[in-house]
Order: C-alpha cells, then structure tokens, then sequence
C-alpha cells in the first residue's frame, strides 16, 4: 500500500535564527513551492497545493512535515480541500508530523469541503516533544451539492492523536456520516452548518491563559458557538459551531492572534491566498 | 449465578456511592438555557448521549476491557483507560468521570478481592493510569463470571439511570415520569449494546459536536448544580 496519490514530505531546521527547509519531497498530487518569509522573525510558511484541483475517488495522500529543535513553521493550503464523490473507495489522507524541542508549528488549513456522496477519512498523528508549541486547526463544512442541500456528502473522519514525550495524550475522533445521522437534532449539529477546531498544546498553555482565550473568545452571537477546555497536558481545544467558514475562521484567527500576541508579543501575518 | 447477578447489580444501584449523582455530564447547560425542559426534550438529548458517545467510549471500552480480560492482555486495559482519559476533551466531564472511576474502585476493592483491580489501583497511584468505571466495571462483571453482554448492558444501564435521576432533580420532572423514561428507554439500551458488538477499536471515541460543545461550556454555566 505504498502508491500514494500525493506525497509530501518536509523537514525544516533552524539555521542562525532562520528556519529553512533540509529536506523536501514532493510526489504526484501533492506540491509545495520555495518557502515564504512574511517578516524577519525567520518563520518560515509553505502553501500545500493540490494540482489535481481536488480528491477523487480513492485517492490517498501521504503528508509527514518534521520540525528539528527551533525551527519554526506555518503551514497552510492554498485553497480548500475538496473531495469529489467516491463510488468505490474513501479518499484518505495521512498526516504525520514530528516536532523537537524548541520548535514551532502552526497548521491552518483552508476548509474541508466533501461532495455529494464523498467519503473522506483523515489520521493525523503528531510527536511532538514536551517543549515544542503545536496550533493544529480544521474547518468541516457542510458539503457541496448540486441542488445546495447541506450534508450530502457520505462520510467525513477525522482521526488526531497528538503524542507528548510518547504519550498518547489528546484523541479526538469525529465522523459524521449524514445518511445515518440526525445531523440538525439536539447534540449533534443543532442547527449549525460548520465545525471549526484547534488544539493548542505548549507548556505556555496554563489554566489562567485558557481562562483569558474563553473570555476573549466567548460570545453571545446567534450563529458562532465556542467551546473551550483544557487538556490532559498543558494546552486546550477549542470547538467552534457555526453557520459559515468566515465566523470559524474569525474565531480560529482571533485565538491565534491572542496566543501570538500574549506570548511572543507579535501579530500573526495575513495568509495572502490569491 | 443468581448471587453473582446480585453483586454486580449492587454495583447500578443508585445509592452505590460513586459521586455519579454530582455529574450531568453537560446536560445542565442543555437544561440551563432551556434546550431540555421535559421528558420528550430530555429524552432527545438522552437518545443522542447514549447512541452518538457513550456507545463509542464507555460502551465500547466496557467490550474491549472484558474481552482483553479474557485474553488476559492487561496492557490492552491500561490502553483502554489512557483512550478513555485522552479522548474525553471536555475537562469537567473528563476528570469527573475519573472521580467517578476512582471511587468505585475503591469501594469494590472492600467488597472483593481481584488480582487486576488491585493491578488497576496501583497503576493509579503510581500515575500510570486515570481511572475509569467501565473498566471498573468490566473486571467486576467478569470476576463475577457474568457474559460480556448483560456486563455492558447492565454498565449502560447503571450510568443511563444515573442521569436520568439527575434529570428529575434539575428539569425537574416527576419520580414517575423519571421511572417511565427507564423503563421506555430499555429496548435503547438493548440496540446500543447490540451495535457495540460490532464496533472495534477504530471506533473508539467519536464525538458528537453538540454535545461535546455543552460539555465544555458547562464550565461557565452560571448556576450549577452537577461538577460537570
């Protein structure tokens, strides 16, 4: 089962204050281009591009970024992820993503867009070591359909287990599969059409900070609802209902922009798409 | 045999002092903002509880801790609890349960004498494992040599009629209303360990978002009753 349909592979290291790539592979539908500098903090940022324009059926794709002790990283797409219908097979994508002491890494990936009748499973597994800072974040949308009926698609899975110093210490599992679900009934949707999520896990994570994120965060707006909670380790999820990918993205960025502001006095950089 | 079923229903009795009756594991926040106001609402949110989370975390840990107790495969157990911690994102809910977990170790380890419960109990102290009741459970109901599938079932039906005593407490609904939802909700109770047995662990711990998202806005939920 090694024929991937996109593989990508990217380790970066600290080089004098500067993160630069050491190694990068990319394979089939998967494709990243030179690493973009948006200030001079040394940061390094790569936009995933998805030649193939979208996933179709069972397809997989293979992605394993390594940060080496310092280096500091956003990734993100460079437009949503779209997963077409599959008659035969799921598509599926594996994320696996390795931090050392030290580094930085920010995940902050377009919308999750999956077609009528599509299936898409995702695992994501993250090593990371117990002085290295993780932002991971998603945004499920309700799907796409021909005649704009939300939850057409067959199944989305999303699989992430982040691992402190070797320990299996965040699992969070969602699947949604519509045709067997009451998607707007009391606990499950409710009404809403997104699903925003991060996790946030770094020894600057304390139960104070996550008080000061919820009451930054927390809202009495109709159409965005927000969770928070600390984790198992030093760190919180945040989970995000709401009616749009704007009101999650608002909210996914307003979290990011305080965590860079509290702790390295900086404003997180506009992820220039177009 | 029929003591054996006595002891483990000892175990579901509401008055077996776990501390369950403090947690409503975020159905407060459903009932503080009026969501859930009578039976046919509280049983909305019950249904969607057992079939879209417990089935996939205590329910299916309940089945995988008996049948590695079977096998005896104890590191398959101390995986199953680190699961049930881990994937519990909700703080309240999490750490509650583990109370929970931990309290009824103890008091079963008055009552009996079992080599794994012991095994369990150390591993907590020494902070190598949480705390669980389904575990708990599940090494009772198999020390007790009751099957797989009554254990999981009588399990559900202990934390299901929990909640539903909390729910007349806070809706508030009439003890009789309480007594009908128990006794309506039992063919629920019977499909949900019959879909069990056929999950594995590739389905432990999905969520369903609502729920979940009440579970973490308990924090802040302004006038409390239950810790979770």
């Amino acid at each position: 089962m090694n024929e991937w349909t996109g593989l990508l592979r990217l380790t970066m290291e600290d080089r004098l204050g500067k993160t630069v790539p050491s190694n990068v592979y990319f394979q089939g539908a998967f494709k990243v281009m030179r690493p973009i500098y948006h200030d001079d903090s040394g940061q390094a940022c790569y936009y995933i591009l998805n030649p193939g324009g979208g996933y179709l059926d069972g397809d997989r794709y293979y992605m394993q970024i390594a940060l080496e002790p310092d280096a500091r990283l956003t990734l993100t797409t460079q437009s949503a992820t779209k997963v077409y219908k599959t008659p035969k097979h799921h598509a599926y994508q594996e994320n696996e993503i390795i931090l050392k002491e030290g580094s930085y890494f920010e995940y902050l990936p377009d919308p999750l867009i999956v077609y009528r009748d599509g299936r898409y499973k995702q695992i994501t597994k993250i090593r990371m070591n117990k002085k290295s800072t993780l932002i991971y974040s998603d945004i499920i949308t309700s799907g796409w359909s021909p005649d704009g009926s939300q939850f057409s698609y067959d199944m989305i899975q999303l699989v992430t287990e982040v691992y402190v110093d070797d320990d299996l210490m965040v699992y969070d599992h969602i699947k949604l599969t519509p045709n067997n679900q009451q998607m707007n009934a009391l606990g499950m949707m409710e009404g809403f059409t997104h699903i925003g999520s991060m996790i946030v896990v770094s020894e600057q994570a304390d139960n104070e900070f996550i008080e000061k994120v919820y009451k930054k965060l927390n809202t009495n707006e109709k159409e965005v609802k927000i969770g928070v909670s600390s984790l198992p380790v030093s760190g919180f999820t945040l989970r995000i209902l709401a009616m749009s990918s704007q009101k999650i993205e608002h909210a996914l960025s307003e979290c990011h922009n305080f965590i860079s502001s509290e702790w390295y006095q900086t404003r997180p950089s506009f992820l220039r798409k177009y | 045999m029929t003591n054996n079923i006595l002891s483990l229903f000892q175990l579901c009795d509401s008055n077996f002092p776990t501390g369950a009756f403090s947690h409503s594991n975020g159905l407060e926040t459903y009932i503080q903002d009026g969501r859930v106001h009578d039976v046919a609402t509280f049983l909305q949110w019950l249904d969607v509880y057992l079939n879209e989370q417990l089935i996939y975390s205590d329910g299916l840990a309940c089945h995988l801790v008996y049948k590695a107790l079977v096998e005896n495969d104890l590191d398959k157990i101390w995986s199953v609890d680190r699961l049930l911690h881990v994937q519990n994102l909700p703080r309240e809910t999490r750490e509650g349960t583990q109370r929970v977990g931990q309290r009824m170790l103890k008091l079963v380890d008055v009552l009996y004498d079992i080599p794994t419960l012991k095994a369990y109990a150390e591993r907590i102290q020494t902070k190598q494992s949480y705390g669980h009741p389904a575990i708990v459970f599940a090494i009772v109901g198999r020390y007790l040599d009751i099957p797989t599938i009554p254990t999981t079932i009588y399990y559900l039906y202990s934390a299901i009629s929990s909640l539903v005593q909390n729910a007349v407490r806070a809706i508030p609904l009439g003890q009789t209303a309480g007594q009908k939802v128990l006794a309506d909700f039992q063919q629920s109770l019977i499909e949900a360990t019959n879909k069990i047995q056929n999950l594995d662990e590739a389905d432990f711990g999905i969520v369903s978002p609502g729920l979940e998202l009440a579970q973490m806005k308990h924090e802040h939920v302004n006038i409390r009753i239950f810790m979770s």
